[in-house]
């Protein structure tokens, strides 16, 4: 017997804490995920957009998109407005007038602890949230051992497990397995292993790749 | 001895997967990420839904 169709259908996710269409395309899958009904198990992958972003950047996004890419600044300030409002258009309030451009690889490593806790979207939720809406650091230790202790896990331990480096080889394991998958941007989801999906798609397209899951198995039983 | 920076990652070998889904979807590659078009008509057709001309 494979799977039977009341199995959860796993949700592989690779996704990076400062790319704003992964809090979008997360919102968006929730969406279809509950549309579609059926018992989903998600996890979150490391990837890591701009690794050689210092933590402390010492700017805002515009500047730091502007600086990066040549772009004019109003260029960057119009791109960065029209994805506020994509952002609001499912209910996430982006304030980029106070967001803390930094490292990410940190974050990745407190989502792994996390996940070690079996607190892994929790972590990543907020994480997301701190980053986009509430203008709070996400790339040094002690701001992200507050924000594992807003989650409930203990705060000594996320600022030990960051200093120790403890899941930095966790982190790039999922780097090199987006590798192996071919993935070239985030974020990217992994259904049943077998199907991938790029970008923040629209609800009902999550919808309709989960639903054709569960059709091919319950085809198979 | 090694430390978890150094420790060599191994990388598995090509899994390929089915795509599905719009290709033109909004993804963030590198530092960039674009807003594609249809997305920016969104923004502005919102726009003029809430300006009370």
């Amino acid at each position: 017997m494979t799977h039977a169709s009341t199995s959860p259908i796993k949700v592989d996710i690779w996704s990076d804490v400062q790319c704003p269409w992964c809090y979008i395309g997360k919102r968006k899958f929730e969406a279809g995920a509950a549309a579609f009904g059926g018992v989903v198990e998600i996890e979150y992958h490391s990837f890591e957009l701009a690794p050689d972003t210092p933590v402390d950047f010492d700017g805002s996004p515009v500047d730091y998109l502007s600086q990066r890419k040549g772009m004019p600044v109003e260029q960057v300030t119009l791109m960065l407005a029209n994805v506020t409002g994509i952002a609001a258009s499912v209910g996430l309030d982006y304030d980029y007038d106070h967001v803390h451009q930094t490292n990410t690889v940190k974050a990745h490593e407190l989502i792994h602890y996390a996940k070690s806790e079996g607190r892994q979207l929790e972590m990543k939720e907020r994480l997301l949230k701190a980053y986009f809406v509430d203008g709070r650091h996400v790339g040094r230790i002690e701001d992200l051992a507050d924000l594992a202790a807003e989650i409930g896990l203990d705060r000594a331990e996320a600022v030990r497990v960051l200093t120790d480096e403890t899941y930095l080889a966790d982190v790039k394991g999922d780097v090199a397995q987006a590798v192996a998958y071919g993935i070239q941007g985030v974020p990217f989801f992994v259904i049943d292993g077998t199907y991938g999906v790029s970008g923040a798609q629209d609800a009902t397209t999550f919808t309709k790749v989960l639903e054709q899951v569960r059709t091919e198995r319950e085809a198979i039983k | 001895m090694t430390d978890a920076v150094t420790t060599p990652v191994t990388i598995p070998a090509r899994m390929p997967l089915t795509p599905l889904g719009d290709p033109a979807a909004a993804a963030c590659e590198g530092d960039f990420c674009a807003v594609p078009g249809h997305h920016e008509q969104a923004v502005v057709n919102h726009r003029l839904d809430e300006d009370p001309l």
